[in-house]
């Protein structure tokens, strides 16, 4: 694990030589899978020629492939808790990552063609190829949305496998960014991510990947205004949570150190993310008839592949604070998990001054 | 019945001796190059291009590569083991040809699993001191001269694994071919620069004196790239002129040989003399 902060003004662990570190909560239970954080974050970062196939936020459905294809059995990561050997990874193949389509829109635009919009050939894969699909038999079959970005880890194995030191997390908040001056295309960053979200520009021949989108946080809006990073500030239901891990009176500290309901992904993985998830409480399965049986809809298990062993304990956490709220009484986490005050579920100005 | 043996003990080792002493001598006979030498010739016909008749004349030293000592993964699975140099000097500039077999031709690196061919010769910054063969050290820089495909040639600067850095302009051209079929297909590389080439941190060809070079090669295909590459140790351009220094090869073979002779003598005498007491 990583030292304290040595100043003793917080409890929470951040990297070694980092002061502050960014971090994110995502409630499962909002996402209605409707890809706008998808786009708002294309259109500001990822629009160039080479970045075309890249999607440094991704929305993908589980239980399902995700985005690149198979990406949880890519490797990356840290074989041990000491974080000294890392896991050898992959770099996933184009076709699994998917590739821009070409559509008949000439034909059908200009040349009269009756024929349905589609694409012209090759479409046999692609982000969301797999939407909405899920798993389970009706009528107990379930599915859930998964919003995706970098999680600029504590322990990033991608700026380990680096040998230029050209991707590195940034001091004064932990950002992993990839300098683009040092990079030279060798993508041990690509394979070394077990999130596999470090991309590799087919143009420029270097790696990229999420920023946070820095710029917005740093206070370079027209007017100098500090924004949230676009995927959040432009979700319609609302369910990121923007703010720094040791930020004590923030939300998103409450949420992942004292209740203890939001969780990393895959935390197997050792990189220790701080993009954390509210997991998903679904509605219980039914009978042929419409009978609610005491039967959770979305295994068990699988949520405990997803986000390890604690998801019991949060998902538990979750069920006795809901009863609380049901029956009247005050529940701190009910509220927080509801906020719907934009100055309160983002909270990036705290340490300015500091 | 002893004196037949005896005659045969005395015709073998005088035959063994014999057949030592001539590969003895032969070897450097064969190869009167110092170890480690790449031999410069004078720049006469046309070199400028990787087929040029100009280089039929110039004599090819073959330099062994092995995997370069690596923290990145598979830096042990390198796939090219020799390249042919060739060097020569005149009108003002330096020419080298680089000539290495790879089956398969990779220029793209236009998919994420893509990787180029590449290959890279290397000098001291400073000529008059030896830096440390993995890209230099802090103290002791290298300059790198960088060919792949993709990017095309680059003049990089480097004081350590990991400190590579690309000059803004290279002063450095590079033209490349790839020839040939199967396991006989060859990259061809010509490297040409100006002997003076004006700038901080580039490497001067010396006139007077020997200068280093070390070799690189990646072979796209098969994921190398960065320290997962087939290396050479430091060879070295002899321009010092004059007397060649000492020959070492010739030299280390002619006591390996006295060596050999000696014992197969010793071993003859003492058979000899065993056989001779036993009687």
């Amino acid at each position: 694990m990583s030292s304290q902060q040595e100043d003793g003004d917080t409890h929470v662990n951040v990297a070694d030589g980092i002061d502050h570190q960014v971090a994110m909560v995502m409630d499962l239970n909002k996402c209605i899978g409707c890809q706008t954080c998808t786009i708002a974050c294309k259109s500001l970062w990822t629009e160039d020629g080479g970045s075309e196939y890249m999607y440094w936020n991704n929305v993908e459905t589980k239980p399902g492939e995700g985005y690149p294809r198979g990406w949880e059995d890519s490797g990356g990561g840290w074989q041990s808790e000491d974080h000294s050997e890392r896991q050898p990874g992959e770099i996933p193949s184009q076709e699994d990552y998917g590739r821009p389509w070409e559509f008949n829109h000439s034909e059908i635009m200009y040349e009269g063609s009756d024929e349905p919009l589609r694409p012209r050939e090759g479409a046999e894969w692609g982000p969301n190829w797999d939407e909405d699909q899920g798993a389970g038999e009706y009528p107990n079959s379930y599915y859930f949305y998964l919003p995706r970005i970098c999680n600029h880890c504590t322990h990033p194995s991608c700026v380990e496998a680096c040998p230029r030191s050209a991707i590195y997390k940034r001091e004064e908040d932990g950002i992993v960014l990839v300098d683009q001056d040092r990079c030279r295309g060798y993508r041990y960053c690509v394979e070394g991510c077990p999130y596999k979200k470090v991309y590799y520009n087919t143009v420029s021949k270097k790696s990229e990947k999420c920023i946070f989108c820095y710029p917005r946080i740093e206070g370079e809006g027209p007017e100098g205004e500090t924004f949230a990073p676009a995927c959040a500030e432009e979700c319609p239901p609302q369910l990121r949570l923007v703010g720094f891990l040791d930020d004590e009176d923030g939300p998103i500290y409450k949420l992942v150190e004292e209740y203890e309901v939001a969780l990393p992904l895959h935390p197997e993985f050792r990189t220790q993310p701080n993009v954390y998830y509210i997991p998903p409480y679904a509605p219980p399965q039914h009978t042929e008839d419409g009978e609610t049986v005491d039967v959770e809809r979305i295994p068990r298990q699988y949520l405990r592949e997803l986000f390890g062993d604690r998801v019991d304990d949060a998902l538990d956490t979750i069920k006795r604070e809901k009863q609380r709220a049901r029956q009247g009484d005050d529940s701190e986490l009910m509220e927080l998990l509801q906020h719907k005050n934009p100055a309160k579920q983002y909270r990036l100005e705290v340490f300015e001054d500091g | 019945m002893a004196d037949r043996d005896h005659r045969r003990t005395v015709l073998a080792a005088a035959a063994v001796t014999l057949l030592v002493t001539l590969s003895a001598v032969a070897a450097p006979m064969a190869s009167a190059r110092p170890a480690h030498e790449i031999p410069v010739s004078p720049a006469t016909g046309d070199l400028g291009e990787p087929t040029a008749d100009g280089w039929d004349d110039v004599p090819a030293a073959t330099v062994a590569l092995a995997s370069a000592p690596s923290s990145v993964p598979n830096a042990d699975q390198t796939s090219v083991e020799r390249v042919h140099v060739q060097a020569a000097r005149g009108d003002g500039r330096l020419y080298l040809r680089l000539q290495w077999q790879d089956a398969t031709r990779d220029v793209s690196a236009d998919d994420p699993r893509e990787f180029a061919d590449s290959v890279a010769v290397q000098f001291p910054v400073n000529a008059s001191s030896r830096p440390p063969i993995a890209m230099g050290g802090p103290d002791n820089r290298v300059n790198v001269w960088y060919w792949s495909p993709p990017t095309g040639t680059e003049e990089l600067l480097a004081g350590g694994a990991g400190s590579t850095t690309s000059f803004p302009e290279s002063s450095v051209n590079a033209s490349a071919v790839h020839r040939g079929s199967g396991a006989n297909a060859t990259w061809t590389v010509v490297y040409t620069r100006e002997l003076d080439a004006a700038g901080e941190n580039r490497t001067t060809v010396p006139e007077t004196r020997d200068l280093d070079v070390a070799f690189a090669v990646w072979n796209g295909s098969n994921g190398e790239r960065s320290g997962q590459k087939a290396v050479s140790e430091w060879h070295y351009f002899p321009f010092s002129g004059g007397p060649e220094g000492p020959p070492y090869q010739a030299l280390l073979w002619s006591v390996a040989g006295v060596a050999i002779v000696g014992v197969v003598a010793v071993t003859a005498f003492g058979v000899h003399r065993a056989r001779g007491g036993m009687r």
